[in-house]
């Protein structure tokens, strides 16, 4: 989006973004920057998470978000607050206590600044299990039955009541699968897991993606703190599903991906990774492999420890990171001190064959959530906001790709 | 010999108070950070007695420094100490500026105290037997090489002096930059030309690409990186074959391919009939400077060889053009209507 679309509307505005060391986080903090050059400043826990925002014209502010102290310090004086935080780490009991907590603060914090713009970064999973069909706001907001959806959920709930009463002009976007450059859960994550394993397409992978590429929602997030009418309503965002005829399907995301490792000579044929199963297939799978998840585990660990062990402690990859994370994602708590002990230091090696490559369980969740086809709409993003994904989802992967090979997620070069 | 610790971050904590408190030779007498708490509670740990928030109170008690503070205070601080003749261990980078490093050669000179520089992998056996495989010539005349380093970094940062230009003085090239440049410089000698492209965008570079020449006329791809995982390691390619090592790693494989056959000759260097770690380069490090200065012998890396990479990274700094990453430029807009779409977005 040009910089003449928001008509200058951010420049010298001094903005804080929290969740800059992230993903959708960071690349917020570059557009405004450098595109709209906004005064950025940014609240980040760690030094090392900063590496990458040190390279930008942003004041760089330590602190954690569910202190108050801190996010008092980093919200004087801003114009406009973005709130991209959430729980990252730890437990899933205290991930949530940062969605719940981080975000309560960030509030007080940006109310008794003054600040005139308060943009709270939500996710679609606030519906709950969605529906087939068409689905915009006025879908009622459900539990989703785990520990991030559901902290989100009561996030939203808290950032709405702070714009109900008048205390804050807040802005809710409700992403979908966001993806593209530094992404996790829908780029590097899909992307280890297709190194390692073979992916289950439920119902052929016929559910629907709702797919956006970072930028889009970058965009919509940059339009939700300017325009007026924005205040205290919440949109969603999703990619351009909804100017197309046709929706993406979880087959498309997933080919494309499994596309990648192909054409970076990973040794395997995109299909040869994908497994369509209709759901009551994927729940045996499941079921039959749940038992046998320490030795699928040793599978992956297998696939994933090369010959040569990191001697260098400090190391861990992105992709390792990203399976851990996507582990953490499939299988039950329990097993994961095992997973974080028998993975303790080791390098990726080369994939493993076509047939050889274990077959990913899905859990009954995950299986639901990908067998639904919802198609999310973003009218009321595109009325009130002026929102247009610019993004198909030929050109976001093109870039994708071009960044993974880059970021060494498609095999060492 | 009585030593002072001047700067009391990770990398005292981690790694110079252990090959302190293990050596026969030094000891810590003194622990020094502006932040007195930071240096009591490690004095506590490593039974130091005396802890002082500036390093003009230990003065005349002790005989040597290691210098381990913000990179834009190692030229002023470690100056001032050699001028008053206390031996300095100074970590790298050596300091921000060849002009800086001039500095503080000048002020070693004038006193006669000994001026080391922490380039710890200089200590590695690997970094040894690779410049002994290449002047041996086992891969043949060398045709290029290509050196890739990433790590993104877990390294737990006491402060946060390496995200700001005015104290860090420059990004990865300086930060993690300086180690594999001062390899490539031991192994492949004095270099001459220089390209520089990095991602800075109005801050500190986070990714840099090097193309590189050497007076040898040897010519290859530096890439150096602390937001990705990359190989970490460095690739000769020669006429006759390929020698890799690993340049991240105090115990790195080494890897010779000769003759285009597949069989390759994979092991490692190793002095001491085990894997080497960070912790015996740095005991290697402590043990050298102290030595150096019992026998008034120059160090193993002096400031003389310390400046070599500053004056390449400088070089760097001065020519950097933006690296090309398409991901980062503002976004373009797709245009529907050519895509069968409806040319107004859908309205309920």
């Amino acid at each position: 989006m040009s910089e003449g679309l928001l008509g200058g509307a951010l420049a010298g505005r001094r903005v804080l973004v929290t969740g800059a060391s992230g993903f959708i986080g960071g690349r917020l903090a570059e557009r405004l920057a450098i595109d709209h050059r906004a005064r950025v400043r940014v609240l980040v826990r760690g030094v090392a998470g900063a590496a990458r925002l040190a390279r930008l014209p942003v004041e760089i502010v330590r602190g954690d978000v569910t202190d108050g102290a801190a996010v008092a310090a980093a919200a004087a004086g801003c114009d406009v607050v973005f709130h991209c935080a959430y729980g990252t780490s730890g437990s899933q009991r205290h991930r949530a206590f940062v969605n719940r907590a981080g975000t309560r603060r960030i509030l007080e914090g940006a109310s008794a600044a003054k600040v005139g713009r308060f943009v709270h970064l939500s996710t679609l999973m606030v519906y709950g299990r969605t529906a087939d069909g068409d689905l915009d706001e006025t879908a009622p907001r459900r539990r989703f039955g785990n520990a991030y959806s559901d902290s989100k959920l009561d996030a939203e709930r808290e950032a709405m009541s702070w714009a109900r009463e008048g205390r804050l002009a807040v802005t809710v976007l409700q992403p979908t699968a966001v993806y593209g450059p530094w992404g996790g859960v829908w780029t590097a994550q899909p992307l280890a897991a297709l190194r390692a394993g073979r992916w289950v397409l439920v119902d052929g992978g016929a559910g629907f993606a709702n797919a956006v590429y970072v930028d889009d929602l970058v965009s919509a997030m940059l339009l939700a703190s300017v325009r007026d009418q924005a205040v205290g309503e919440a949109f969603l965002v999703s990619g351009p599903e909804s100017l197309v005829p046709k929706a993406t399907t979880w087959r498309e995301l997933y080919t494309h991906f499994a596309s990648m490792h192909e054409r970076a000579g990973a040794g395997f044929r995109a299909a040869e990774r994908l497994v369509p199963m209709s759901a009551e297939e994927a729940l045996a799978h499941w079921k039959s492999h749940r038992r046998a998840v320490p030795r699928l585990h040793r599978e992956i660990a297998g696939a994933l420890v090369g010959a040569r062990p990191v001697r260098d402690r400090l190391m861990a990859t992105r992709e390792l990171l990203a399976l851990r994370e996507l582990a953490s994602a499939l299988l039950p708590e329990r097993w994961q001190q095992r997973i974080k002990a028998r993975m303790g230091a080791t390098a990726v090696g080369a994939p493993p064959a076509p047939d050889e490559a274990p077959i990913l369980p899905l859990s009954p969740d995950l299986i639901g959530f990908f067998a639904a086809r919802t198609r999310v709409r973003i009218d009321k993003a595109s009325r009130l906001l002026g929102y247009r994904p610019g993004f198909s989802l030929e050109r976001g992967m093109e870039l994708t790709e071009q960044w993974a090979r880059w970021a060494d997620l498609l095999g060492t070069s | 010999m009585r030593i002072a610790v001047v700067g009391c971050g990770a990398i005292a904590e981690l790694q110079h108070l252990p090959a302190l408190a293990a050596s026969r030779a030094a000891r810590a007498t003194a622990l020094v950070d502006r932040d007195l708490s930071r240096a009591r509670s490690l004095a506590r740990r490593w039974g130091v007695a005396r802890v002082a928030a500036d390093v003009g109170e230990v003065l005349g008690e002790v005989d040597a420094a290691i210098v381990a503070l913000p990179n834009h205070l190692h030229a002023p601080v470690a100056g001032e100490l050699l001028r008053r003749g206390v031996h300095v261990l100074v970590e790298k980078p050596m300091a921000p500026t060849v002009a800086e490093c001039d500095a503080m050669i000048a002020a070693a000179a004038s006193s006669g105290a000994t001026l080391a520089v922490g380039l710890e992998f200089r200590f590695f056996d690997s970094t040894d037997v690779v410049r002994e495989l290449l002047a041996a010539g086992l891969v043949g005349p060398l045709a290029g090489f290509d050196l890739r380093q990433g790590v993104i970094p877990r390294w737990p940062f006491a402060s946060d002096f390496v995200l700001r230009k005015e104290t860090a003085g420059g990004g990865v090239l300086l930060d993690y930059g300086v180690h594999v440049l001062d390899l490539l410089l031991c192994w492949l000698g004095d270099w001459r030309t220089v390209e520089c492209r990095d991602d800075a965008r109005g801050g500190l570079e986070s990714d840099v690409e090097l193309d590189l020449t050497f007076a040898s006329g040897v010519a290859g791809k530096v890439e150096v990186s602390r937001t990705r995982n990359l190989r970490n390691s460095c690739r000769f390619t020669g006429e006759g074959g390929v020698l890799e090592v690993g340049v991240w790693d105090p115990d790195p494989e080494v890897t010779l391919r000769i003759g285009g056959r597949k069989a390759e000759l994979a092991g490692r260097a190793r002095s001491g009939g085990r894997a080497m770690t960070f912790g015996d380069a740095f005991t290697r490090q402590l043990d050298d400077f102290v030595t150096a200065v019992r026998e008034g012998r120059p160090p193993r890396v002096p400031g003389s060889e310390g400046r070599r990479a500053i004056a390449l990274v400088e070089a760097c700094y001065a020519r950097r053009r933006s690296l090309d990453l398409p991901w980062d430029a503002p976004p373009e807009l797709t245009d529907w209507s050519e895509r069968g779409a409806s040319s107004a977005p859908v309205e309920r």
